[in-house]
This record gives structure tokens, C-alpha cells and sequence, in this order.
């Protein structure tokens, strides 16, 4: 069995933003203006929800980024009028641009609000625009997309582990945001298999889901912040 | 005016109708088709289908029901 | 069974009736110059939008929703006044209905058919919506949706025709132009008792079958937002809710068109003040029905005090939109409570007056239901703005414009005040409740 699923370690993240950048770059995500963006038309698959800690003088800032939690009982894939969007065998909520009609019922429905919506055609800035990752598929005007696990990654990993008639290794496919993290904080694995990474850190008494009790169950774990200082 | 041809579009747009009706049948036996495929909910479809696909029955047999009647109902002059 | 044929022979009382069918105005035609002409703006900002994609609106994330759901949901709401209206009027034998009915039937038919369309409005692949017959799924909200919308769209399409058969047959007979159309229509009615036997019975059955489908629609367009998670729509109330909202508005729709096409066209013979009286009551008793509802929809809210449903109260209470949750209180509540507890002097002033508050305060609703719940997102995000674009204000006008010009047009064709309905109330009305009400005499006082 396999269940993909993330752990992010807040107490390594320093809100760097690099994973922002990989997973735009990864997923040919479209660049808006900055004029757009100020109105909330950013689109962008994995953003860091920034929040200021405690009383003035202490104060902190905390640092969360948020991707789709690929939910086991998502909200948004029951809403969907057309199934464009679904809960794979694996675990992934995936999107199907051809398919979707763009009505957004699935971004009202997300208790998260990590779906975004292709408000224009998408564009790139130039030079941008040649060098798009050929495994991702580009979206049109008018459809919603959110995070994938990075699934092309999956599916070429998993060509490769059928061709050599083995089994995943722990770290084979991971997604972008993960590789590219400077502190290590994103890890990414199968939370089925007892051995690997995730599903160690997952059980860990640190671990913590958000929203928890909405009921959503979803794969992305947060270890809390606190265990380096204690 | 011509009644032959007035009474035939007549029966034509019942038969549109019948036609709509028909349509909305097959339509959500699609659905329920799809919903099984999907390993959906196929239960729920089916209820919502039990609801929906008599009440456009009964329209368009309301409808034949009047036009019928009218037919029937007239002074043969 | 009385014979009922005077439509044809005898004196025919009610020529007032058929005045702006038969006796057209420059007016009319100026009138629907200028509609046109503002629905092909309409229609011109539309093109813009499908060229440019939704970006040309005011939605954005988390806004996913803006005016064409919350108008999607209002309009729907008005079509309640029909059909529902009239049936129930119909079913409780309300004699004073009978003027009233077909303009009720008519918003119905015109307000739903403009309203299911704001769904497609909103839609960002229009060219897709296809996928919904060859790829929905009856899992989701949307697809009840569209499935109680197109049987209500239906019924009351049916609903509105089949009284108007005979007032077709009638214009047939007078010689209305186009003969082949009304002759078409007519589907050969002469006003035998056999085919008023039919015609009864059909609309008996019809008026039957609407009411739950009409209530069905509104209790499944709330929960496109109740089955979801979010705060603030996630309640159990909702269906009954904006079941109740729906009638509440659609009366006062009813109430504004009676008032103006009764000026418009003189129907003062056939719409009078007891009628306004009456319908005031209802909309005064939908007034404090709509406060119940609203009331204990937030107190369960404030009393539990979780912290997401919270912020969004306070969003509506004192936050950006208090403004508008306390101009909808006024209009909904406040206005056509005074005004209707007290309408004995001045009744179509005052009936008009907060039929247009109630219009006005149900639209805000909608809006303070949808807007706040998205603008509050659970976590730790900036609140979401909304500042609707001038394309969507011009799709808001369009719809309201194409509402007045299908209503304008349908004047122009057909009676808008039921002709046969009205002679059958004359002919038959005062033998028949006098004959009720001795059945609901104590049995004694009849010898006395």
C-alpha cells in the first residue's frame, strides 16, 4: 500500500521562500503582475502563511507553508460537479485541467484555500516562457489547479521502479519543494511504509495536522515548533 | 389558416416534449452509470434519480393529458 | 355544470385586459428599444469577459464567488413568488387570487430562466458546460442543482401555460395577430365543459406538483454552500432558510411588478387596495418569519463561540459588512414590520415601499451570506477583499433588464391579468363561497 504524504519541520523552516520558487518553476505555475497579485490573483501552489507570535515585546513571527494537504477526505473532490478533481489510489488529490468547467466550487469548499484559478491566460515573463518543464502540462485560462505531489515526478519514478522490478526506496520520489528545501525542513515519503522517513517523523508526539478536526485527515504533517529551544 | 398543419406542429411540440423527457432519462442514467464507473456514490445518484426522472414524467404526461382532453373535448361542428 | 361560453358571445366586460395587446403605444415600443439596447451592453460585457477570462471581474482568491452567485441565488429567490405563491393561493381556494396569479406565473418562468443561467455566467470554461451532462456527477451540490432547477424551469413553464390557454383561445378568436401563433398555442380550445373538466384537473395536479419541487430548489441551492465546511454556511438551518428568504423576496418582487404594471396598464378596476392589503400580509408574516430564521441562524452561531465562526460574525456584525447586515435588517425587519403593521391608510405606498426594502435587504442578504464566509478563511491569512468590477455590475443591470424586457414582451402577447379567471370568479365565485361558507356553519342556524 501506498500513501504519499509530506512532514514539514517547523522548527528547521525559515520562511526562505525557495520552495515557493521550485514549485512555480517545477509546475509551469503562471506569473502574474504584481498589480494582480496585490489583489489576490497570485498563482502559486505552495505559499508561506506568515503570522506574528505573542504580545508586543514578544513577539515572534511564524512561518507555515501551505500546500494542499491531499486530504483523505477532501472536501473539495466531493463538490466537484464534474469529477475534475479526485482522490487517487495513492493517496494524491488530483486535478484534471481538460475537464474542469471552472465554476470554483472546489476552492469555496477547501477549508485550506490552497486552490488557485487561472483568472487570465497564463503568462510567463520572457524568456520565461521557453523554458517550461515539458512533463507538466500547461493550464488554460478559466481552470483551477493546486498542488500535485509534483505527480509527473511519481509517475516517472515509478516507470523506472517497474522496469527494474523493485520496490520504492524511501526518497526515490519526492517533490520539488522538498528537494530544493536549504534546511532540510520538507520531507517527503510513503506514509504506509513503517520504515520510511515521513511515517517515523508522522508518528512523532511533535506531529500535528491543520484543522485537524474538521476531519479532512490530510497527509501534510507539521512537526510543532519548540523542541530545539526546550 | 391551415388546421392540418397547425395541428401537426401541435403534436410535434408534444413530441419535443417527449423528447425533452427522454433526454433527461437517458442523461441520468448516464450519471448513474458514471457514478458506479467512478466508484462515486452511486446510492445517493440513484435516490436523486428516483426524485427527478418522474417529475419530468409527469409534466409531459400532464401536458399530453391537456392536449388530449382539449382534442377530445371539442363541439363536432 | 355551468355552461361557460360567454367568452365568445355576450358582452365582453373586460376589454381593459386586452388593451396592451390589442392597443399597442408608441410607448411600448420605445420602451423596449431602450431594453434592448441595455441587454446588448449586457451581452457586449459578457463577450468581454469570455475573451479576457473571470480576471475581468472583481473575484479573486480567496473571493471565489462574487455577484453572479450571489445574484444566481437572489434571482432563483424571486421565482419563488410565482408559482409557489399562486399555488398555494390556488390550493387554499383564496378567491382574491385570481388577478394575481398570472403575473406571479410569469415572474416565475423569467426570473428562473435568468438565474440559471448566472451559474454559467460564472463559469470559467463556459465552453465546457457540456461536461455537466456527459460528465457530472449527481454526488455534487451543483448537479441537484441543476436538476431541480431545470424540473422547476419546467413545471412552472407548464404551470404558466396551461391557465393561459383559454385567454390564448380568446385572442384567437378576436382575431390577434398572429393568427397561426395564438391559433398554434390555443391547442384548440372552444371552452366546452369537458375541456374545462381537463384544464381543472390539470392545474390541479400541476399546482400540487410544484410546491415541492419550488421548495425543493431553494433548500438545494443552500446547500451548495451548507455541505460545505466553512463557516458561517455550514448549518443545518439553511435549507428552511433560504426557502423562506426565497418567498419573502419573491413576494415583494410580485408586489413592486403588480403596482407597476397595474399604473402602467390601469388595471385599478381589477387590482385593488384589499389585494395589496392582503399580500402585505403575507409579506409582513415572511418578515417576522425571515427574523425568526435569522435570529436563531446567529445566536447558535454567537453562543457557541467557536473562533472561525467568530470571525466571520464579527465581520458581518461590526467588521467591514456591518454596514450592509444592518441596512438588511432594516429592510427586511424593521421597514415592512412598521410599515405593514400599519398600512389601514396609504396601503400601496406603504406595500411599495418595503416590497422594494425587502427586494433590496434580500439581495444584501445573499450577499452577506456568501462574501464574509469566503473573505474569513480559516487560517492565518489576510482577509479577502471583494470589490465587485464594472462588468459585473453591467451583467447585475443585464439581468435585471432582461427580467423587465420578458415580462415587457410577455404583456405585449398575452394578458397579463388571466381573463377567463376573472369571468369564471364573476360567473361562478359569489354562488360558490356562499354555498362553502353555509358548510361551515353550525347546522342549526340554517333553520333558524
Amino acid at each position: 500500500m501506498t500513501r504519499w504524504g509530506m512532514v514539514i519541520d517547523l522548527d528547521k523552516c525559515t520562511g526562505c521562500g525557495a520552495c515557493i520558487i521550485a514549485c512555480k518553476e517545477e509546475n509551469n505555475v503562471p506569473y502574474v503582475s504584481a498589480d494582480e497579485a496585490g489583489q489576490g490573483r497570485a498563482l502559486s501552489w505552495m505559499t508561506i502563511v506568515s503570522e506574528v507570535v505573542g504580545e508586543y515585546p514578544n513577539v515572534r513571527g511564524k512561518y507555515v507553508p501551505r500546500l494542499c494537504m491531499h486530504c483523505d477526505n477532501p472536501p473539495c473532490t466531493k463538490v466537484c460537479p464534474v469529477r475534475a478533481t479526485y482522490l487517487s489510489d495513492e493517496g494524491i488529490v488530483a486535478q484534471i485541467y481538460p475537464r474542469c468547467i471552472g465554476c470554483r466550487y472546489c476552492m469555496a469548499a477547501c477549508p485550506y484555500t490552497v486552490k488557485v484559478f487561472n483568472w487570465y491566460e497564463p503568462e510567463w515573463t520572457e524568456g520565461m516562457d521557453r523554458v517550461h518543464n515539458p512533463d507538466v502540462s500547461l493550464r488554460t485560462k478559466g481552470v483551477v489547479e493546486k498542488c500535485t505531489f509534483c505527480h509527473h515526478r511519481l509517475q516517472k519514478a515509478r516507470e523506472k521502479v517497474r522496469l527494474e522490478g523493485r520496490d520504492f526506496v524511501d526518497g526515490e520520489y519526492t517533490t520539488a519543494c522538498a528537494d530544493v528545501c536549504p534546511t532540510k525542513a520538507i520531507m517527503f515519503g510513503n506514509l504506509e511504509d513503517p520504515n520510511s522517513q515521513v511515517s517515523h517523523l508522522a508518528r512523532s508526539t511533535r506531529a500535528f495536522r491543520l484543522l485537524e478536526d474538521l476531519g479532512t485527515e490530510p497527509k501534510v504533517y507539521y512537526l510543532a515548533e519548540g523542541e530545539k529551544n526546550a | 389558416m391551415n388546421q392540418k398543419l397547425i395541428l401537426a406542429l401541435q403534436i410535434a411540440s408534444l413530441g419535443a416534449i417527449w423528447i425533452l423527457v427522454t433526454f433527461v432519462g437517458i442523461w441520468i442514467l448516464n450519471l448513474l452509470q458514471l457514478s458506479n464507473d467512478l466508484r462515486d456514490v452511486p446510492d445517493a445518484t440513484l435516490a436523486i434519480s428516483i426524485i427527478a426522472v418522474p417529475v419530468f414524467v409527469t409534466i409531459a404526461g400532464v401536458l399530453t393529458y391537456v392536449f388530449v382532453g382539449l382534442q377530445k373535448g371539442k363541439r363536432s361542428t | 355544470m355551468l355552461e361557460r361560453e360567454s367568452t365568445a358571445g355576450g358582452t365582453f366586460l373586460d376589454r381593459a385586459l386586452l388593451n396592451p395587446i390589442e392597443d399597442t403605444n408608441r410607448t411600448f415600443y420605445y420602451v423596449v428599444g431602450a431594453l434592448l439596447l441595455l441587454f446588448l451592453v449586457a451581452v457586449g460585457m459578457y463577450a468581454h469577459q469570455i475573451w479576457f477570462g473571470l480576471g475581468v471581474t472583481g473575484m479573486n482568491q480567496p473571493m471565489t464567488w462574487g455577484f453572479y452567485i450571489v445574484n444566481f441565488v437572489f434571482f432563483i429567490g424571486i421565482s419563488h413568488a410565482g408559482t409557489l405563491i399562486s399555488a398555494i393561493l390556488r390550493l387554499s381556494m383564496a378567491e382574491w387570487r385570481r388577478p394575481i396569479t398570472r403575473m406571479a406565473e410569469v415572474i416565475t418562468a423569467i426570473v428562473l430562466a435568468i438565474g440559471g443561467l448566472h451559474p454559467i455566467i460564472d463559469l470559467g470554461r463556459p465552453d465546457r458546460v457540456m461536461n455537466v451532462f456527459t460528465a457530472g456527477r449527481l454526488q455534487s451540490p451543483l448537479l441537484w442543482d441543476v436538476v431541480s432547477i431545470s424540473a422547476y424551469f419546467t413545471a412552472s413553464t407548464v404551470y404558466l401555460y396551461i391557465p393561459l390557454i383559454p385567454d390564448i383561445a380568446l385572442l384567437r378568436d378576436r382575431g390577434a395577430k398572429p393568427q397561426w401563433l395564438y391559433a398554434f398555442l390555443a391547442w384548440g380550445w372552444q371552452g366546452t365543459p369537458h375541456q374545462h373538466k381537463v384544464l381543472d384537473r390539470a392545474i390541479n395536479i400541476l399546482m400540487v406538483m410544484v410546491i415541492p419541487i419550488a421548495v425543493s430548489v431553494h433548500t438545494v441551492i443552500s446547500y451548495i454552500f451548507s455541505m460545505t465546511l466553512q463557516p458561517g454556511w455550514h448549518s443545518t438551518i439553511f435549507g428552511p432558510y433560504f426557502v423562506v428568504g426565497a418567498i419573502f423576496s419573491g413576494i415583494g418582487a410580485l408586489l413592486v411588478v403588480m403596482i407597476v404594471f397595474r399604473k402602467v396598464f390601469h388595471f385599478e378596476a381589477y387590482l385593488k387596495e384589499i389585494h395589496f392589503a392582503y399580500l402585505g400580509n403575507l409579506l409582513l408574516l415572511m418578515s417576522l418569519l425571515w427574523f425568526y430564521f435569522t435570529f436563531s441562524e446567529y445566536l447558535t452561531g454567537f453562543f457557541g463561540h467557536e473562533p472561525f465562526e467568530m470571525k466571520v460574525f464579527w465581520y458581518k456584525f461590526v467588521g467591514p459588512y456591518a454596514p450592509y447586515f444592518w441596512a438588511m435588517v432594516a429592510c427586511n425587519f424593521f421597514i415592512p414590520v412598521v410599515l405593514l403593521t400599519f398600512k389601514k391608510h396609504h396601503t400601496i405606498p406603504k406595500v411599495l415601499v418595503s416590497a422594494i426594502a425587502v427586494i433590496i435587504g434580500m439581495w444584501l442578504e445573499r450577499l452577506i451570506i456568501i462574501v464574509p464566509t469566503l473573505a474569513n478563511t480559516h487560517l492565518a491569512d489576510p482577509v479577502g477583499i471583494y470589490i465587485p468590477s464594472l462588468v459585473e455590475w453591467g451583467l447585475f443591470l443585464g439581468g435585471i433588464v432582461a427580467f423587465v424586457l420578458g415580462f415587457v414582451l410577455f404583456s405585449k402577447f398575452f394578458p397579463l391579468i388571466s381573463v377567463w379567471e376573472i369571468q369564471e370568479g364573476r360567473e361562478r365565485s359569489v354562488k360558490d363561497v356562499t354555498e362553502r361558507l353555509q358548510r361551515y356553519l353550525p347546522v342549526h342556524q340554517q333553520h333558524a
